[in-house]
């Protein structure tokens, strides 16, 4: 009855103590950072000798961390319309389309995503290098797009699959347009796959880090660059601040994701 | 208003669309910049690796030959497979709990994993750096309770890569393990204990053969990627002990050896690329004996 939590017996006891370990280990990390970034110690004692929210005032008062992140909300916005437009374009064209190639362009869509990100970085940059575009937001908007694409095809691809398409047939035949119909009734069905793309692009963008190493300029960086440049230089609790702001963020984007899924089913 | 403006283009409707045999067109815009941005910058470094410093394959002859790549490579393996291991062996047993726990904790567990997967990479690095010092709160810890007597370097070496890439892999075998186990029937299992099968007996010869496709995939995805990860080890990890992203990274960043970097990074992608075709195969393989 090894699938039967109840019938389990004492290994019941064995796999609920690797559980509460691993847990622990993926929360240990999260929860340390958080009770630093509040913490007085500039030599991150632990546990800090006091509370305090200077870190939280450093990293305001400091523009280079406003203008990162805004630049990196700026890319990430513009990826997800980006990677969700020529995705939900490209989804349809894969689903529904029988030209020749389809399966090896399919595959091929997904080739940014095997790759190693250090190759792609590496090749971007020289490339941009040779065209100009390094140090350029839409440098930075491109290459992100590139690699957010193949998780947005999936996503949309796999809702387009299970959406019947002879319920848009069947609007057509009401006398919808063609577009019509797409917009009003295939749209609204696979809104699911939509939404799940355009946090898979967003997120990619957010967060990626290796390849805006490469691309960024000293005047033009995301916030992961400006993170990964402080990180290099010393450990300064007002990293852990800004983690600890990203977390808050990370944490609203999952209550948006569970309430959407919520609503949708 | 840039965005507007790229959207249209790329998004705009094809001229004419016809309703069998196309829907080439929808696919163009998006391929168009797959060819640009992605295949054709990643052929021109290709081309670099055999063409600088002068025409010639003396780039990979190098690579092979030379004994401080042929360590990185081998960093890079040690690292990889033991971080594999580990995740493997920890991954499984949390698959299986996720699978079996009433609905209420599995959700709570699955939700501590999605946590952290979604947490941004620097963060939990940064949070591993602080952890791993001498005088960070592990070695304090292991000092406190007598288990040492001098702080353990846990930071600047493999040790602590290994630490960090552990906790950052652990939720991508996790997941589709768990994709795998839900799919058991719990009645097999039953019907092997009504055969008489003891609990190892099920265990060895139900449970774990029938997980093995799970196992088996999500061990190799965390190899490929541990294999071409640049950003954990070049932050835990010391520059005695570089790992093949950080390798390439200097080579082209730090010391513009374009053919060299070039050569290395096509290395690590045939390597990558291969991997995965071995991992179509095994799935197709699996696939095909269940039918």
């Amino acid at each position: 009855m090894l699938l039967d939590f109840h019938r389990l017996g004492g290994l019941k006891w064995v796999l609920v103590g690797i559980g509460l370990f691993v847990a622990a280990f993926l929360l240990l990390p999260i929860l340390f950072t958080v009770a630093l970034s509040f913490g007085s110690s500039q030599w991150l004692v632990f546990p800090p000798p006091s509370w305090t929210l200077r870190w939280y005032e450093e990293l305001f008062a400091d523009s280079r961390w406003i203008d990162s992140t805004l630049t990196s909300l700026q890319c990430a916005v513009l990826v997800t319309i980006l990677s969700v437009s020529l995705g939900l374009l490209a989804s349809f064209g894969l689903v529904r389309g029988s030209f020749p190639g389809r399966e090896a362009i399919r595959a091929m869509f997904l080739m940014p995503m095997i790759m190693p990100v250090i190759v792609v970085a590496v090749a971007l940059y020289a490339f941009f290098l040779r065209l100009g575009l390094g140090g350029t937001l839409f440098g930075f908007v491109l290459a992100h797009t590139v690699i957010a694409l193949p998780l947005a095809i999936t996503s949309i691809c796999n809702a387009l699959e299970r959406f019947d398409k002879s319920i848009e047939d069947a609007a057509v035949l009401c006398g919808a347009n063609p577009w019509e119909a797409k917009l009003r009734i295939t749209l609204p069905a696979i809104r699911e796959g939509l939404f799940g793309a355009a946090v898979f692009a967003f997120l990619t963008s957010w967060d990626e880090v290796v390849i805006a190493i490469f691309m960024a300029s000293p005047t033009l960086q995301t916030l992961p660059v400006h993170i990964w440049g402080t990180l290099r230089q010393d450990l300064t609790p007002v990293v852990a601040a800004a983690s600890t702001l990203l977390l808050l963020f990370t944490l609203a984007l999952m209550l948006v994701a569970a309430w959407f899924r919520g609503r949708t089913k | 208003m840039t965005s507007v403006s790229i959207v249209e283009r790329g998004g705009g409707p094809p001229q004419r669309r016809r309703r069998r045999g196309g829907g080439f067109s929808y696919v163009l815009p998006a391929l168009v910049l797959l060819l640009i941005v992605f295949v054709l910058p990643v052929l021109l470094l290709l081309l670099r690796s055999v063409t600088e410093p002068e025409l010639g394959l003396q780039n990979y002859r190098e690579l092979v030959e030379s004994a401080t790549y042929g360590r990185v490579f081998l960093n890079t393996f040690l690292v990889s497979s033991v971080v594999t291991a580990i995740t493997v062996l920890v991954g499984f047993p949390i698959a299986w709990l996720l699978v079996i726990l009433p609905k209420r904790w599995a959700d709570l567990l699955f939700g501590i994993i999605i946590l952290s997967m979604w947490t941004n990479l620097l963060a939990r690095t940064y949070a591993w750096m602080v952890l791993l010092q001498r005088t960070g709160v592990i070695n304090k810890t292991l000092i406190g309770l007598g288990i040492i007597d001098e702080p353990l370097t846990l930071v600047n070496n493999l040790v602590g890569v290994t630490i960090g890439m552990t906790y950052i892999m652990l939720p991508f075998i996790i997941l589709p393990l768990v994709t795998t186990m839900r799919g058991i029937e719990p009645d097999l299992l039953r019907a092997a204990a009504l055969c008489g099968a003891g609990r190892l007996d099920a265990f060895r010869r139900v449970l774990l053969p029938l997980s093995l496709p799970g196992i088996a995939a999500g061990g190799l995805m965390t190899f490929v990627m541990s294999l071409g990860y640049f950003v954990t080890p070049s932050l835990l990890g010391g520059t005695s002990n570089m790992m093949a992203a950080e390798l390439i990274a200097q080579l082209i960043q730090s010391l513009l050896n374009w053919g060299m970097g070039g050569a290395a990074a096509f290395a690590l992608l045939v390597l990558t690329l291969a991997l995965y075709a071995l991992q179509l195969r095994l799935f197709r393989r699996t696939q095909a004996g269940r039918a």
